[in-house]
């Protein structure tokens, strides 16, 4: 991070080996073409170089301050784009793959975030996926569900909580 | 938005589907509450989570020369500056540290709850300085920064103006001296557009710029930073910010005595 902050190019290219590939696939995913997406990792990057002072490891992994940056950015395009007050995002199908394409450096990140996805229920691992790669409110899923805003709510907390405490269990010796 | 409110709220945050306007609320909350802070970053990190299970795509080739570059051409070009760099963005690290340490508290809401934060902000200047000097005395050698090189003062509104805000001073024998503004709650749709330019003006009338700002968040916060290579900041304890149109947006003093 030092690197990174005073503009390092070793520390970018470090940065960038790591992280590039799960930040570009979300850019894709998130904004339906690769120059929208190439486009999103350039400003991942450069965000997170300004950005590298207020990185504080205490509360969260470098891993996810990238890839947090990196949905925030699209979700705000995306919001800029169409002009309303929420995401209209891409949706290409509601559940990540969970495997099967071969990688030349598997990411650990990767691995990691298969496993504690897998602490999901099916029925959990949609309604994540309908909001963060769908872009649905709750209340947009309760009405769609038929079933009350603050069951959405509820369970949206739940799953997120599991998928926490599932990496906690993992990161713990 | 009260702990409650916002808690409802943290799970649609952390999936990206709040509207701007929710957003806003939200995150003006976590500015000063460290609880929903933690609450926020937990389910923040187990979103990501799904970004990190997506099947890899073929990132493009190229692409990683051109993120370098982008990078390279915001930090300026490398070569002999590149030490001074280094020292600058530890201290900018350091300051933020501090202003994220509970300045957040003081600098929450707009201007209509900002005269009440603020006196509490003057009641805790000894505090926040103190915590300032323990920050910097871990990103530069203990013996490099004394005690007396730091220094605070408060930013006030002209007249019936919104916002406020703090500057901090760093004035050494040994390091180059620095300066550090935060600003919160200004409005440019209002009146005053933007961009900002910090000055620093001493008892003879001389003036240091110490920065510009040429974009404000959604709380109408931003905070600039200055590392000056030739100049002494001894003395230059007025602190003045003024919009595009040269009107004074807010000023006050550092007191250097301290």
């Amino acid at each position: 991070m030092e690197g990174l902050l005073a503009g390092n190019e070793e520390a970018v290219r470090a940065l960038y080996a790591r992280y590039a590939r799960p930040i570009f696939t979300l850019g894709l995913r998130l904004l339906g073409n690769s120059e929208a997406a190439e486009e999103l990792t350039q400003d991942v990057f450069l965000a997170a170089w300004r950005k590298a002072a207020r990185f504080d490891p205490s509360r969260g992994r470098l891993s996810t301050w990238l890839m947090t940056i990196a949905h925030n950015l699209a979700v705000d395009r995306l919001r800029r784009d169409t002009g309303v007050t929420r995401p209209h995002l891409v949706l290409v199908d509601e559940v990540p793959e969970m495997g099967g394409v071969d990688e030349e450096e598997p990411l650990i990140e990767r691995d990691a975030a298969i496993r504690a996805l897998d602490s999901l229920s099916d029925a959990e691992k949609r309604l994540l996926g309908r909001a963060y790669f769908g872009g649905l409110t709750a209340r947009e899923i309760a009405e769609a569900d038929g079933i009350p805003l603050g069951t959405v709510k509820t369970r949206l907390r739940t799953a997120l909580i599991k998928v926490r405490r599932a990496n906690q269990d993992k990161e713990r010796p | 938005m009260t702990c409650l409110d916002v808690r409802e709220l943290l799970p649609e945050l952390a999936v990206g589907v709040l509207s701007a306007d929710q957003r806003t609320g939200v995150e003006r909350h976590l500015q000063w509450c460290a609880g929903c802070r933690k609450e926020a970053a937990d389910l923040g990190q187990a979103a990501a989570t799904f970004g990190f299970a997506l099947a890899p795509a073929p990132v493009p080739q190229g692409l990683g020369e051109r993120v370098v570059s982008r990078v390279r051409r915001a930090a300026g070009a490398p070569g002999t500056a590149r030490r001074a760099r280094t020292a600058a963005a530890s201290i900018v690290a350091a300051m933020v540290a501090v202003a994220s340490l509970g300045w957040g508290a003081v600098m929450a809401g707009r201007a209509d709850r900002f005269e009440e934060r603020a006196a509490q902000a003057e009641r805790s200047q000894a505090e926040a300085l103190e915590r300032f000097q323990r920050v910097l005395a871990n990103v530069i050698p203990a013996e490099a920064v004394s005690a007396g090189d730091t220094h605070l003062g408060q930013l006030s509104p002209v007249a019936t103006g919104a916002g406020g805000g703090f500057a901090l001073q760093l004035v050494s024998p040994t390091i180059l001296d620095f300066s550090m503004v935060i600003v919160n709650g200004l409005d440019p749709a209002e009146t005053d557009p933007l961009p900002y330019r910090v000055r620093l003006v001493n008892a003879d009338g001389q003036e240091l710029r110490a920065g510009r700002i040429e974009e404000l968040d959604a709380d109408g916060r931003a905070e600039v930073f200055h590392q000056f290579k030739r100049a002494d900041l001894t003395g230059f304890t007025s602190v003045v910010i003024v919009d595009a149109d040269g009107d004074v947006v807010l000023s006050g003093t550092v007191d250097q005595s301290a």
